[in-house]
């Protein structure tokens, strides 16, 4: 739906899940080991960092959501479910959703691997949560016709890599497939925690007041936030004055009383419900390529 | 304190898919997610970032390059209809590096922002900050009034040493692109107290600025917190005295009347 926004502009929202003005996710990329192993790298010394999710990060996150009362999406690569079975069934026994994120954190293209890493992830994750995982993010940030139609095939109903949109949609391909994706899109660039840890070395205060400015904003356009977070040391959000950001930062978010907290799971079933009020203006946005078909 | 008017050049880049599919290779299978942050300048950045200035009743110089024109031609002539100045910016984010079929690319994207806006641009930009003085030569012989792609200089100066026979440099100000420090992950604090810092040492010197803003989420302005930056940067600036804000041609047009000084 369209509306006016505070500036005078017009703006595009939705109703959301728990009838408030906006809706936020916080969602949290396992992000173990798996990385540095993937890479060839020894998980000791300075690329250790990984090893700090299950022993620290992790056990902080779950005890900060029962703290600040919100169910979270933790995205866990295949290996580290693997490496810590009995963690990922702590976060489902919990209350939260866990949804895949790759075998290796494969930030790279894994070509004609794709389908078999993502089936052999999909695996290891069903028997933990007790059903198969219904949402998707890339470890990379990037994705291919070929994941969407694997993860299509494999049951999945969202993914959340996208960075072209800043409302859920319903995504526009593959052209071979019925089924499509609901896309629930994180800005990297913004709301997440690695450019400002580890590419402008941000400290934590000066972090907490850019999320809460993003959030800001998109409150004024009644719109949806979704943080992405990592547990680990280093590039991540696991170290105490960290984690303290985002406690600090939802409960900053739930003062205002213009939000509902849920799991990404929760929000792609509202708008699968409302499909066709989440399509996106494709022939003016012109994205291009018979691919997108 | 220097007494006089601050002449002052908003500018916008327009480039969305251009630059990844330079980046990233220009097979539409692969343009998701990462590979694709340049869909939003379509989808939703122009869109909020030309609402900002239609808002604030400001004109800016929207350089353009020939393939996004190609790609978003209604959006390129609606930005052109409410008064903003269109330049050039390349063709799909290439570095000009002298070679011999860069003439070729040059005039292309003359032809086709002439056609869609029925007005020869006047400006041109390096899309990637790389050119040659035989680049310079090939924008002169088109008739471009001025470039903007050097960073060299406190005012606009004459490139006819540089290659650019009758054409004057309107140079950019590095620390006003908000590329060079959303690149870099710099929060929204981060970046006002750059350029605010930069601004006003400038303004008290009444230097020539170039504001040169990118209606992308990733390296650009356009997610809706960055706008409100923008916003609030823009009224701090323009509620100073003396500070004329306006477009490259306005700038043009103050040297011609021998208003703003030009390095000869």
């Amino acid at each position: 739906m369209s509306y006016q926004l505070d500036s005078g502009l017009m703006g595009r929202t939705h109703d959301w899940p728990g009838g408030k003005r906006c809706v936020a996710t916080i969602t949290i990329d396992f992000d173990g080991d798996c990385r540095e192993v993937g890479r060839g790298e020894t998980p000791l010394g300075k690329t250790s960092h990984g090893r700090y999710s299950a022993k620290c990060g992790i056990p902080r996150y779950l005890d900060l959501c029962d703290e600040v009362g919100i169910k979270a999406t933790f995205f866990v690569p295949g290996y580290d479910a693997e490496q810590s079975p009995d963690l990922v069934r702590e976060i489902v026994a919990r209350g939260h959703e866990v949804a895949a994120h790759g075998y290796l954190h494969e930030g790279w293209d894994p070509g004609e691997q794709e389908p078999e890493l993502l089936k052999k992830s999909h695996d290891i994750l069903t028997p933990l949560i007790g059903h198969p995982p219904r949402g998707w993010r890339s470890p990379g940030g990037s994705k291919t016709e070929v994941t969407m139609r694997t993860l299509i095939d494999l049951g999945y109903v969202y993914d959340s890599s996208e960075k072209d949109y800043d409302l859920p949609f319903t995504a526009h391909g593959p052209a071979d497939r019925q089924n499509k994706l609901i896309t629930l899109p994180n800005n990297v660039s913004s709301l997440d925690d690695y450019p400002f840890y580890r590419v402008s070395y941000t400290p934590p205060s000066e972090v907490l007041q850019q999320w809460i400015e993003e959030w800001e904003a998109i409150r004024a356009e009644n719109g949806f936030f979704d943080l992405t977070v990592h547990p680990r040391i280093g590039y991540g959000s696991g170290s105490p004055a960290r984690v303290d950001v985002v406690r600090k930062l939802v409960r900053h978010m739930q003062a205002s009383g213009d939000v509902t907290f849920c799991t990404l799971e929760q929000l792609a079933d509202w708008c699968i419900e409302r499909r066709d009020s989440f399509t996106r203006d494709w022939p003016r946005e012109n994205v291009g390529g018979a691919a997108h078909g | 304190m220097v007494d006089g008017i601050c002449y002052v050049s908003l500018t916008v880049n327009l480039q969305g898919m251009s630059v990844d599919r330079a980046l990233n290779g220009t097979d539409p299978a692969k343009h998701f997610g990462g590979k694709a942050h340049g869909r939003y300048m379509a989808s939703v950045g122009a869109e909020r970032m030309f609402g900002l200035f239609r808002d604030m009743k400001l004109s800016t110089t929207v350089f353009v390059p020939g393939w996004e024109a190609e790609q978003h031609s209604d959006l390129v002539r609606a930005i052109a209809a409410e008064g903003h100045e269109i330049a050039a910016l390349g063709y799909a984010h290439e570095d000009y590096t002298g070679a011999p079929e860069d003439a070729a690319l040059l005039a292309r994207t003359h032809g086709i922002l002439t056609d869609l806006t029925g007005t020869k641009p006047l400006g041109w930009r390096a899309p990637t900050g790389v050119l040659q003085p035989e680049t310079l030569a090939e924008v002169a012989k088109l008739g471009y009034a001025y470039d903007a792609s050097n960073q060299d200089d406190d005012f606009p100066y004459r490139l006819d040493a540089d290659g650019g026979a009758g054409m004057i440099e309107l140079p950019q100000t590095e620390m006003l692109i908000d590329a060079e420090l959303y690149s870099r992950r710099a929060t929204h604090q981060k970046l006002m107290k750059w350029w605010r810092e930069e601004f006003m040492a400038a303004y008290e010197e009444r230097c020539y600025m170039q504001i040169t803003v990118t209606p992308r989420a990733d390296f650009g302005s356009a997610r809706a917190s960055r706008i409100a930056v923008l916003r609030d940067f823009l009224t701090e600036i323009t509620a100073l005295p003396d500070v004329r804000l306006g477009t490259c041609k306005d700038a043009m047009d103050a040297i011609a009347k021998g208003d703003l000084f030009c390095r000869d």
